[in-house]
């Protein structure tokens, strides 16, 4: 009884310090959001920013702003949460803490995709490879592998029972695609390695007009997938034999939530290439900051963690003030791991998740 | 044009070699009896322009050496003594060090070495090419339909086995990728002499082109391959002249083209930056050092790119359309706008292969012209361009 009563007493201290949590983090984002259209390695001081949000500031300043900060930032929050969110659904759908977006095999789909298109396809129309295709070229053969591979891990999703068959095939299903791929990269020529390579460090900053508008669609539905399967993720998260028997149609959900993730995922790479690392860590980082296991909870933790993290990232690799700029892979992996080494370090009772 | 020059050439090499021959049997004559002159060679290199490599003649041989043959390389020399086959080699040489010349069978690695033995006219000594599927000389793919030509693969993965059973006299290679060399190694282990070429890494056009010097040494034509060269040096001279006497300004150039958001720009103290200086361009980042190419952030280089007035190798990209559809926001540049777009591959087949790449290390002057003719089509009034075109909507 008295037991009762302390836990109930936690759970409410623990209900303001989120809603407390949520509200500081709501504030960094948009803090981070204005900084990342601030910096950059062109220098505008905020009076110039300021100017050009009211009225004219030169037509440079406006373009650069409008052109290249402004999308670069809103790919950088849509890249986040996204690749956040759908990771958090596949630490949950297979109850691993090692998942991350990319366990289905998406992002080896869609490296066969690009593959194809920077090292084999393109080889015999260009005379150097790669970058010369559109930028529509290469996120369409993106997801068309991506897609390709969802609807194979669907189909075997739904004729096996236990959920870590899935997760076994899908790491088989992508390392012979990796396999094909580096078939494709030893035949390729230097420039279009380099394509490739470079399309494998991941990219946020030539997202513009159509593709922008494409992506943030495909963001939002996947988000919004994500809040429908708050529940199933719950109930998954005591092992699939509960879900049934709370009465959930454990392979439609199961379904759902990797169409969702696909959805985000697959989206992501396309146009940003694979990004590696957030969609691992950022689901932690949410669980011990907010420091429960309630997707209610999480899913919207997440988004906002991913978000700031990826802002954060986008910011350091354009280095404000250099010419020169980092691949966002390389600064996703180096800003983040000290944080989730910390947060893990500060956090030794909570990390019993798993 | 050019083939009824290298058609000239090759009826001069004939000539050349034959007065080459016999002066060479009478420096070997009078060698022996000038034992004790020996020491006092002629220690001057005949190279000008290169950076990367020495060339001494001796009394009866010739010294190489090849002079940090990669990038990043610092005090890397690797020697040579270039022995006529009829002669004797002196005592004082390292056996290991001896290429025997002229070469009668050479495997080979890059398009510009492909290129210079052609100029000279040895092109049936080539048996083995690294990337044939991307060759633009007919020549060549003549040869390697008729299967004189073979394919040896790639860096690691290169087929040992092919290059022993080809025989080759000597293995011709550029040294990307360091001390590239567990290959090399591997290769040197089977016995066979690998020698480093450096001509991608020399930042002068006539220094790119002056290696068909060493190239003439190896096949014993150093004075088919030295006429060769003061033509080039002539050429590229008058039209720098011509240019910096008469043209008037100096147009900004754009160079290149990004990947995702990264451009890689070209530094300064590159081959093409200083082709367009002295066609009388100013290229954007002429005032950057360095070795490599630099990744650049697009903003930076968009607010750079709005004073260009021309852009040229735009490497992909064959169509305006094209360029757009890499990054829309190019567009809105005034180059872009003015249709002032211009891309090395005037010559190009459908395997991929781009004679810039082959004939234009050694053809630098007419590169010149090209560049000169789009910044400064007025001086230029009748010019077609060879190795460039113009970009289409």
């Amino acid at each position: 009884m008295d037991k009762d009563i302390t836990l109930l007493k936690y759970s409410q201290s623990n209900n303001k310090r989120i809603r407390l949590l949520f509200l500081l983090m709501f504030f960094l984002l948009v803090l981070f959001f204005i900084l990342d259209l601030f910096l950059g390695s062109v220098l505008i001081s905020p009076g110039e920013i300021f100017r050009a949000v009211f009225n004219d500031a030169g037509e440079v300043t406006e373009t650069i702003l409008s052109k290249f900060r402004l999308p670069k930032a809103i790919t950088a929050l849509l890249a986040g949460i996204a690749l956040s969110v759908s990771g958090l659904q596949m630490q949950t759908l297979f109850r691993n803490p090692m998942a991350g977006p990319y366990v289905l095999g998406l992002s080896s789909g869609a490296s066969l995709g690009v593959a194809v298109v920077i090292l084999g396809f393109s080889s015999f129309i260009f005379p150097e490879g790669g970058s010369g295709l559109g930028n529509w070229a290469i996120a369409g053969a993106s997801w068309l592998g991506a897609g390709a591979i969802m609807l194979l891990i669907m189909m075997i999703s739904a004729r096996v029972k236990n959920i870590m068959t899935v997760l076994i095939l899908g790491i088989m299903l992508s390392s012979a695609i990796s396999a094909v791929v580096s078939i494709l990269q030893y035949f390729s020529s230097e420039t279009m390695l380099k394509s490739y390579v470079i399309w494998t460090m991941g990219s946020l900053g030539n997202i513009t007009g159509d593709q922008l508008k494409v992506m943030s669609i495909a963001v939002a539905t996947g988000v919004i997938l994500s809040l429908i399967s708050v529940k199933m993720l719950n109930a998954m998260l005591l092992g699939e034999d509960y879900a049934r028997s709370i009465g959930l149609e454990v392979k439609a959900s199961r379904n759902i939530i990797i169409a969702g993730t696909s959805i985000l995922t697959g989206t992501v790479t396309a146009f940003c290439g694979p990004i590696g690392f957030i969609g691992i860590a950022v689901p932690h980082l949410s669980r011990m900051v907010f420091r429960t296991s309630d997707h209610r909870v999480l899913v919207p933790a997440t988004i906002l963690t991913g978000s700031i993290i990826m802002l954060g990232s986008d910011m350091v690799s354009q280095l404000p003030g250099y010419e020169t700029v980092l691949p966002i892979n390389a600064v996703t992996a180096l800003i983040g791991i000290p944080v989730v080494i910390w947060v893990i370090l500060q956090n030794q009772k909570s990390r019993e998740i798993f | 044009m050019t083939q009824i020059k290298i058609a000239a050439f090759f009826r001069s090499a004939i000539c050349g070699v034959l007065a080459f021959s016999a002066f060479l049997t009478q420096s070997c004559g009078g060698k022996t009896s000038k034992v004790e002159n020996t020491a006092e060679i002629q220690e001057i290199s005949s190279v000008s322009y290169a950076k990367r490599f020495s060339l001494i003649r001796h009394e009866g041989y010739s010294q190489v050496q090849i002079l940090d043959p990669w990038q990043g390389a610092k005090g890397v020399v690797q020697n040579w003594f270039l022995v006529n086959d009829t002669a004797v080699i002196p005592p004082s040489i390292s056996p290991s060090e001896v290429i025997r010349v002229p070469v009668r069978r050479i495997v080979c690695t890059s398009t510009t070495h492909l290129a210079m033995i052609s100029a000279i006219g040895e092109s049936a000594t080539v048996k083995g090419f690294s990337g044939t599927g991307f060759l633009y000389s007919k020549e060549y793919n003549d040869m390697i339909s008729a299967g004189s030509l073979s394919e040896i693969g790639y860096d690691d993965n290169l087929n040992k086995e092919l290059i022993i059973q080809l025989r080759p006299d000597l293995v011709m290679m550029y040294g990307i990728g360091g001390e590239s060399s567990a290959f090399a190694g591997k290769l040197r282990e089977m016995g066979l002499k690998v020698m480093f070429n450096a001509d991608y890494l020399e930042t002068s056009p006539l220094g790119k082109a002056e290696w068909i010097k060493l190239l003439g040494a190896l096949y014993a034509k150093e004075y088919l391959a030295d006429s060769i060269f003061t033509d080039i040096e002539h050429e590229y001279k008058a039209t720098e002249t011509f240019i910096s006497e008469n043209a008037r300004e100096h147009p900004k150039v754009l160079l290149g083209l990004p990947f995702r958001d990264t451009w890689y720009v070209s530094p300064g103290n590159s081959y093409i930056s200083e082709l367009i200086d002295d066609a009388g361009g100013n290229y954007l980042w002429s005032d950057i050092e360095s070795d490599i190419s630099i990744p650049m952030g697009l903003e930076n280089v968009y607010i750079k790119a709005l004073t260009a007035v021309y852009w040229i190798n735009t490497g992909t990209a064959e169509s305006l359309g094209q360029i757009s559809s890499v990054d829309s926001r190019f567009k809105s540049l005034p180059c872009y706008t003015n249709g002032n777009v211009y891309n090395n591959t005037g010559l190009t087949n459908k395997h991929g292969g781009n004679d810039y790449w082959e004939n234009g290390t050694i053809l630098p002057h007419i590169i010149l012209n090209d560049i000169a003719s789009i910044l400064h089509p007025e001086l230029f009034p009748d010019r077609v361009l060879h190795f460039y075109r113009k970009l289409n909507r």
